[in-house]
């Protein structure tokens, strides 16, 4: 019985969330004239795979594609190798400041994005680093969001396992590498998903931050699709469909580590 | 003073923190500090070139402006809305989908594909759907036999709500289900051998097991929901009216229509300020929930 | 290494003296490439007639050009960050708003030598509708050409009407009548726009000015005000002959609903023309003059090309523009998208007389008249539309009453240009 209603509500939970992106799917395939139709159509009369074709003839797709993966594959990298370290020390370390660092980190999220985005265009301009991978790649090297999800994941590992290892005469790197680390695979795994889907479709910096075609980044792209008063919703639809698989794909690659089960989750 | 003593354990272990800690502080000063003491100043200066210095000016300004006032009361109702329901509706479905489930992986999927992708793509397929006239989920409505809806309308701050968490719930799921991959199964099996029941489980054991889960969603949700601006600027151009005029799609329109940087830098940093208190406030409570173990 | 307390200070100090480094990081701004001539253009205007000025651009002067394509609202964030950082482009295609505010600001350059220079040999200002120039100019200086002229008629059903026995309204007392006989199970006789700059022309027809700079006030005469915008409000709520409007960024809604046939009348420019010959090949498009009120009016609008202040080769610029703006291209342009053109040659062209559709346009343009230029060379444009805008919905799409929130913009709106 409950069993039954577990099962109900997360039916009509997961129809809820994936319905709406099926019509995003079919207006991917319609016509032009289908998705500017004052009738919506909620499925093509014939399917126009061709739409996806027309986005590589219109625009250098291709190259927003490896961007686009350039970008967000090297900050989501320079993300676990960072975020995780620094996580540990606010978790694990007392030191002079560390709650005073650790408000000031935070506070680097609560400035929106865009408030900050004219200095840092001033200052790449400075370096003349505008139109490049610098520009798309430093200002996110690193950021507080990763750095405090895994001051959380590596609170709850036991201080006795660290204390141990440096009576053993381990270093304070080989700690972090042999014991901490092993033990936020689940955490590491959200944060190299979340960052990526974050940078994946992170519009406003790459707009701002490149200015020729061939630099910009697929969510940029897009909007070259839309008209002066109407969009072309085929094919930002389509877009949009290319844009998600790879985020989909890293999900279900990143999602084994951290659902796979409390029985693996290791030493305790 | 520190430097006059022997460096003790802790002193050592204080030098190894500020070692690790040196990539980021360069990072952070560089990158945020140093665009953020800009805004700082930007606020103290007046004009479309943001030349003129007007001291506090503009502090003053947003202090009496009841634009600004309005824009921090829908946010307030819009954020409150967004934690209470991502957090309720996240946890509630990580529990169910940390049972051993016939498809869960299936589920979980389909609850996080709408978090994959972009904040305007999901905007912009919601108004398409929503469009009293021209969206398609009236037309599923008439053929249903059911009378059309009219909510981006009739209740716009409630239906930005509900998209918000429409996408964003896969991601406190996900969250949620890492931190109860932390919670060693011992303490459940050793409840259960005392005979507590599932609910008494949950509230003695679970959640207080997954406090860092909990702070952590509940501080992230408190900034990116006073943070929200993409549900305003693509689904409803803050209207009808000023209905949905989130704080910071209001400052981005002070800031780039009405080319004010000084007046939306100072907004910006009483939006900050109050961040800052919602955040210290929830650390501080979260510190008295946390458990060492 | 390591860190002690001091050092950790010092970090702190530099973290305060941000303001003076970041100022620092933005003096020397990189030239672009210089070979490369930087253009900033609406996406959707991208048209062959375009490429083939450019082609010939590139060849007389050995350079290449980058066009970039933006949406409106993206150009402008870009170009506002272009202004701080002092890396600009060489030329601006703008919305019909920027040139005067960034002639006001000192971000745009005057062209009054280029024009005192050249003026004669292309036609400028001519050969441009005078009100073109107007607003393209500040303190008697030209600083933008229009490149692109626009306003806003009325699209009507020709079947509809014709099926009803009915013409198309001239007033707006016989807008009401005939909306009310279109009006039926899945037709509207009209369908508003929920963007407030279509509320302009019917201000216009009202009288109604948006700003008297000599007494300070907006919307003069208030009661003329309230009346246009209770008589939006009326067809929308009280005789519901048009849907309720929804608030987004969209402004395709009625022109979507006009193609369906669930609309039998629309007001709107020439950019709707061509989606709803896409959409319904077979409806029977009638374009006829704004249904009047106290006045014959409607809004003039439109895109402009301008130059930014620290354009490095404005002489470059400026044989860019002229090339653009020929009578020649023009009339390509019209052939290749149907667009309007600000030259008044080109409202004589026989093409332009024969086709009943340009011709409804060219023969409005002398009515066409640009509200906003009081406002915005008060500096405060971007606080007054925004104002608007949410006064303009709360009446027309949740039904406030007109006077209150007309008293409540007004208020808003004077304190705001008062600065």
């Amino acid at each position: 019985m409950r069993r039954a209603l577990t099962y109900a509500v997360l039916t009509v939970s997961a129809l809820i969330t994936v319905v709406p992106l099926l019509y995003m799917v079919s207006l991917a395939l319609q016509t032009e004239a289908e998705t500017l139709s004052a009738d919506p159509v909620l499925w093509p009369a014939s399917p126009q795979f061709g739409n996806f074709a027309e986005l590589f003839e219109r625009a250098p797709f291709g190259d927003f594609i490896v961007n686009s993966l350039i970008v967000a594959g090297v900050i989501t990298l320079s993300h676990l190798i960072f975020d995780p370290l620094v996580g540990y020390v606010f978790a694990k370390f007392r030191f002079p400041l560390r709650n005073t660092l650790f408000v000031l980190l935070l506070a680097t999220l609560m400035v929106p994005f865009f408030v900050r985005m004219i200095p840092l265009y001033v200052m790449m301009a400075g370096l003349g680093w505008l139109d490049s991978y610098q520009a798309l790649i430093t200002p996110f090297l690193m950021d507080a969001f990763g750095i405090f999800l895994m001051r959380q994941f590596i609170q709850p590992i036991p201080d006795d396992l660290i204390s141990a290892a440096r009576i053993d005469g381990a270093s304070e790197m080989a700690i972090y590498r042999k014991i901490i680390l092993p033990q936020t695979r689940p955490a590491l795994a959200v944060l190299g998903l979340f960052t990526f889907v974050f940078q994946w479709n992170e519009f406003l910096w790459p707009l701002i931050a490149t200015t020729t075609p061939e630099m910009r980044t697929i969510p940029v792209g897009l909007t070259l699709f839309n008209q002066e008063y109407f969009t072309l919703w085929h094919l930002t639809a389509a877009g949009s469909v290319i844009l998600f698989v790879p985020t989909a794909v890293l999900f279900l690659v990143s999602q084994r580590y951290f659902v796979k089960g409390i029985t693996l989750t290791g030493l305790r | 003073m520190l430097s006059h003593r022997k460096p003790t354990l802790s002193g050592r272990y204080a030098r190894t923190a500020y070692l690790f800690l040196a990539p980021a502080i360069l990072f952070f000063g560089v990158f945020f500090f140093l665009p953020i003491g800009n805004v700082l100043s930007t606020s103290t200066r007046t004009g479309p070139q943001a030349d003129r210095f007007t001291g506090l000016g503009n502090y003053a300004r947003a202090a009496a402006d009841p634009a600004v006032h309005h824009a921090f009361l829908v946010t307030l109702v819009f954020s409150l809305a967004v934690v209470a329901g991502s957090i309720v509706l996240g946890l509630a479905l990580a529990l169910a989908l940390n049972q051993p489930l016939r498809g869960r992986v299936a589920f979980r999927v389909a609850l996080l594909v709408p978090y994959l992708t972009s904040v305007a793509i999901v905007g912009l397929l919601w108004r398409n759907i929503l469009d009293p006239q021209l969206g398609v989920l009236n037309r599923v409505l008439g053929e249903l036999g059911l009378p059309p809806q009219e909510w981006l309308n009739t209740h716009p701050l409630a239906t930005i709500v509900a998209v918000t968490l429409w996408q964003g719930v896969g991601y406190t799921m996900v969250l949620f289900l890492a931190g109860l991959q932390g919670i060693p199964e011992v303490y459940h099996e050793a409840a259960r051998v005392d005979g507590a029941s599932g609910w008494l489980r949950f509230w003695r054991i679970t959640l207080p097991l997954l406090a860092p889960t909990t702070l952590f969603v509940s501080v992230m949700a408190v900034i990116s929901g006073l943070q929200a601006f993409g549900q305003a600027y693509i689904i409803t151009n803050g209207g009808p009216g000023d209905a949905t005029d989130l704080f910071v799609f209001h400052i981005f329109q002070v800031a780039f229509d009405s080319r004010d940087f000084g007046y939306s830098s100072a907004q910006s940093v009483l939006l900050l300020l109050v961040i800052v208190a919602f955040t210290v406030v929830q650390l501080r409570a979260g510190r008295r929930g946390e458990i060492q173990y | 290494m390591s860190f002690t307390r001091r050092d950790t200070l010092r970090l702190a100090g530099a973290a305060s003296i941000a303001p003076l480094l970041a100022a620092c990081a933005g003096a020397p701004p990189p030239a672009t490439e210089s070979g490369t001539f930087t253009i900033y253009w609406n996406a959707g205007h991208d048209y062959k007639a375009y490429r083939e000025v450019i082609a010939e651009f590139e060849k007389a002067h050995q350079v290449k050009v980058n066009l970039q394509k933006y949406q409106w609202p993206d150009l402008r964030t870009r170009l506002l960050a272009d202004f701080s950082s002092g890396t600009v482009p060489d030329l601006v295609e703008e919305p019909g708003s920027w040139v005067q505010e960034f002639a006001l600001s000192g971000n745009a350059r005057s062209l009054q030598d280029f024009v005192d220079k050249d003026g004669q040999a292309m036609g400028f200002p001519a050969d441009w509708l005078p009100a073109t120039v107007e607003r393209n100019s500040y303190k008697g200086e030209v600083y933008g050409v229009q490149l692109h002229l626009t306003c806003q008629l009325l699209f009507y059903n020709k079947k509809m009407f014709t099926g009803a026995g009915l013409e198309p309204p001239t007033t707006w007392a016989e807008l009401l009548t005939v909306a009310k006989a279109l009006t039926g199970d899945d037709v509207h006789g009209i369908a508003l726009n929920q963007d407030y700059t279509y509320l302009w022309p019917w201000l216009l027809q009202a009288g109604v000015r948006a700003y008297d700079a000599e007494t300070g006030k907006v919307m003069v005469p208030r009661e003329a005000a309230a009346e246009a915008l209770r008589f939006q409000a009326g067809l929308v709520h009280e005789h519901r002959v048009s849907p309720v409007p929804v608030s987004s960024t969209d402004y395709s809604g009625p022109q979507k609903l006009f193609a369906a046939g669930r609309a039998a009348m629309i007001i709107t420019g020439p950019w709707d023309i061509a989606p709803i010959k896409q959409t319904s090949p077979d409806l029977e498009l009638g374009i006829a003059p704004l249904p009047s009120h106290r006045e014959r009016a409607t809004q003039l609008a439109g895109t402009s090309v301008f130059v930014p202040l620290k354009a490095r080769r404005p002489d470059l610029s400026w044989d860019f523009v002229k090339r653009i703006t020929t009578a020649r291209v023009e009339q390509a342009v019209t052939e290749e998208v149907g667009m309007t053109m600000p030259r008044t040659s080109w409202a004589k062209l026989p093409e332009v007389r024969q086709n009943a559709e340009l011709k409804a346009f060219a023969d409005a343009f002398p009515h066409a008249e640009d509200p906003g230029s009081d406002v915005r060379l008060t500096g405060h444009y971007g606080e007054y539309t925004d104002l608007l805008k949410t006064m303009y919905q709360n009446i027309v799409i949740r039904n406030r009453p007109a006077e209150q929130e007309l008293q409540r913009f007004a208020e808003a709106a004077e304190k705001a240009i008062r600065g």
